[in-house]
């Protein structure tokens, strides 16, 4: 099985899980989603995708979790090297300031979007988070053109940072 | 490793074999070792079973191991070849050639540094309004020129960055949109053609040229090339304009123009307005065109506008590459190997017009699939060898085969992987693959037509 780049999206209401996949179909082609409802089966699906030698380029994550919190997991990756590089995105209404703080510092939150979201918002982050990603962490960035910044890309590939005349 | 590159690397020690097992009549001991390098080259360069810079790296050591007089065969009282140091393998790095790409990469990176590129464009851009027929000529006709001085991915990619806002502002079912996606790849493998510098198969049709004695100067080859670039970008524009027909007359173009005014950027606007003016004219002031190049490095490096880190970032692998196939042919010719493959064709039945269809038609249909360097590294030693066999006329003959090769190798461009540029194209989802074969098609096709009318009523009488 090809080596993929996984968007990864936890949240435990079903009809919100739900709309939140809807809303990113269009990144699905190249990036598939991955869900769980709960902090616990994500920890297991993503050390299974790992171990199947996928990457997690980007995570969604409620913080209010039957069991352990969002802002919980978001850390715990971050200290993994396997998951360190996620880009780690919190959406949710009810993290409190003590916790986002947590997040920021500990996990290297990039960044934070409130219930209710608007899905140009949630699209736009996950375009530009997916880019730095894919920017500084994959060899040949041109692949991903159609679904990310393209612009960028291409002005990457301008700087000689990819490929060259053969 | 994928099952292609697993099948190259088991084709490609067979072919090493071969040779050293068998005894061809009329070849020399060192032709077999030739032969041997040769096949392991062009399996792997086909098969891409390692990264090509590396199978040219790989060239250079096993000449050096097997084919210097430093190496590990003696060659004393056998017949057939007389070895030279290894310094005339590794020296492939040092070829003029190999400089003058050096002083035009410095030249062009630090173009992008400053943004001179992106910013040269879109004054460039300006006089040509916004009807979508005529942006694109100008998107295609700034693109050439472009990649005429710097390498054709980097100035697509930069060019890219100039189209998607104007596409993303277009009706998602206009046709222009693939139009105008093709236009940026296609313009920039045509203007890599214009000048020595612009694509790296121009570089190794030179050096070879040059290892027969035959200089070719900066101006000439623009002489020789240039007309047929500029031919041929209104070619692919209008088959463009055909194939894909602009749903609207005008298309909105925001063209903002900073130019940076810091010393450095400056320093480097004047240094690539005279190397760039040095070189075409070599043929009033007789300095060589790699001892120009020297001027881009010298100055930008000693000013700091070119710093050691810039210095790192060069494509240098594309240099490998270059010099690995110069250096491929010095031991194809030095060997006699070159000679005894052409030998077994009898070439002399052909009229020389023939042997320019072919190597034409061969090196267009091959560097479709392959890297374009590749092509012409495994085509030009056979070609200049044919010389000899009497199929062409001495030196004139072995520019215009030269001509052909170089010249066909960039109108290659009917796939992704043809070319850099268009799998870029490809990249951004605009397009299709089958836009590209039709369009690729008809282009590569005419622009072959056009170099052998050229072979016969144009660059006979300029030479």
């Amino acid at each position: 099985m090809k080596h993929k780049i996984y968007i990864f999206v936890v949240e435990d209401e079903p009809e919100v899980l739900d709309a939140i996949v809807r809303d990113l179909e269009e990144f699905e082609d190249i990036f598939p989603i991955e869900m769980a409802d709960s902090a616990e089966e994500a920890r297991d699906l993503l050390s299974a995708l790992i171990d199947e030698g996928h990457e997690i380029g980007l995570i969604l994550c409620d913080h209010v979790l039957p069991g352990q919190n969002g802002v919980e997991l978001l850390v715990e990756m971050q200290d993994k090297p396997s998951t360190a590089e996620t880009r780690k995105v919190l959406i949710t209404g009810q993290a409190g300031l003590d916790e986002t703080v947590r997040a920021v510092n500990e996990a290297d939150l990039k960044h934070y979007i409130a219930k209710p979201w608007k899905k140009q918002e949630l699209v736009e982050t996950t375009r530009k988070l997916l880019t730095d990603y894919v920017l500084e962490q994959t060899e040949n960035p041109m692949e991903f053109m159609s679904v990310l910044d393209s612009e960028r890309i291409a002005d990457f590939i301008r700087k000689g940072r990819s490929i060259t005349d053969n | 490793m994928t099952k292609v590159k697993t099948t190259g690397l088991f084709l490609g020690i067979i072919g090493f074999c071969i040779p050293l097992l068998m005894n061809f009549q009329g070849l020399s001991l060192a032709g077999h070792i030739a032969m041997s390098i040769f096949l392991l080259a062009a399996v792997f360069w086909m098969f891409e079973t390692i990264p090509i810079y590396s199978t040219s790296i790989l060239v250079i050591f096993s000449q050096v191991l097997l084919l210097s007089t430093e190496g590990i065969i003696d060659f004393s009282g056998v017949p057939g070849y007389d070895p030279q140091s290894y310094t005339q393998f590794i020296g492939t790095l040092a070829n003029p050639i190999i400089i003058l790409f050096l002083g035009g990469f410095v030249l062009a990176d630090a173009a992008v540094k400053y943004d001179f590129d992106k910013n040269l464009t879109r004054i460039l851009l300006s006089p040509f309004g916004n009807r979508t027929s005529t942006i694109m000529l100008g998107l295609m006709a700034v693109t050439a020129a472009l990649s005429a001085f710097m390498s054709n991915t980097a100035t697509t990619a930069m060019m890219i960055t100039v189209i998607i806002p104007i596409i993303a502002k277009m009706d998602k079912g206009d046709p222009a949109r693939i139009g105008i996606a093709l236009s940026v790849p296609f313009a920039a493998n045509i203007g890599g053609i214009a000048t020595p510098i612009g694509t790296p198969p121009n570089a190794v049709v030179i050096a070879a040229l040059n290892q027969q004695g035959l200089a070719v100067a900066f101006g000439s080859w623009m002489l020789y090339a240039l007309p047929l670039a500029i031919v041929m970008l209104l070619v692919a524009w209008q088959v463009l304009l055909r194939l894909h027909p602009p749903a609207t007359e005008f298309v909105a173009l925001d063209l903002d123009t900073k130019l940076q005014k810091s010393s450095h950027a400056i320093l480097l606007y004047v240094t690539f307005g005279i190397t760039v003016l040095l070189w075409v004219t070599e043929g009033f002031h007789g300095i060589k065109s790699s001892i120009v190049a020297l001027l881009p490095v010298v100055v930008l490096t000693l000013s700091s506008a070119f710093s050691k880190q810039d210095i790192r970032k060069l494509p240098w692998e594309v240099l490998w590459l270059i010099a690995g196939g110069i250096a491929l042919g010095i031991s194809m010719k030095d060997t006699g190997l070159a000679s005894w493959l052409v030998g077994g064709i009898a070439w002399g039945d052909l009229s020389s017009m023939m042997v320019l269809v072919v190597f034409g038609a061969v090196t267009l249909i091959m560097s479709n699939f392959l890297s374009n360097t590749v092509t012409a590294s495994l085509l030009i030693p056979l070609a200049l060898t044919l010389v000899t066999s009497g199929a062409l006329d001495g030196t004139f003959g072995m520019l215009l085969v030269g001509l052909v090769i170089a010249l066909s190798a960039s109108f290659a461009m009917i796939l992704p992987i043809s070319t850099p540029p268009n799998a870029i194209a490809e990249s951004t989802g605009v397009l299709k693959t089958k836009h590209m074969l039709l369009s690729g098609s008809i282009i590569g096709v005419i622009g072959l037509i056009l170099v052998l009318l050229l072979s016969v009523f144009y660059w006979p009488n300029i030479i």
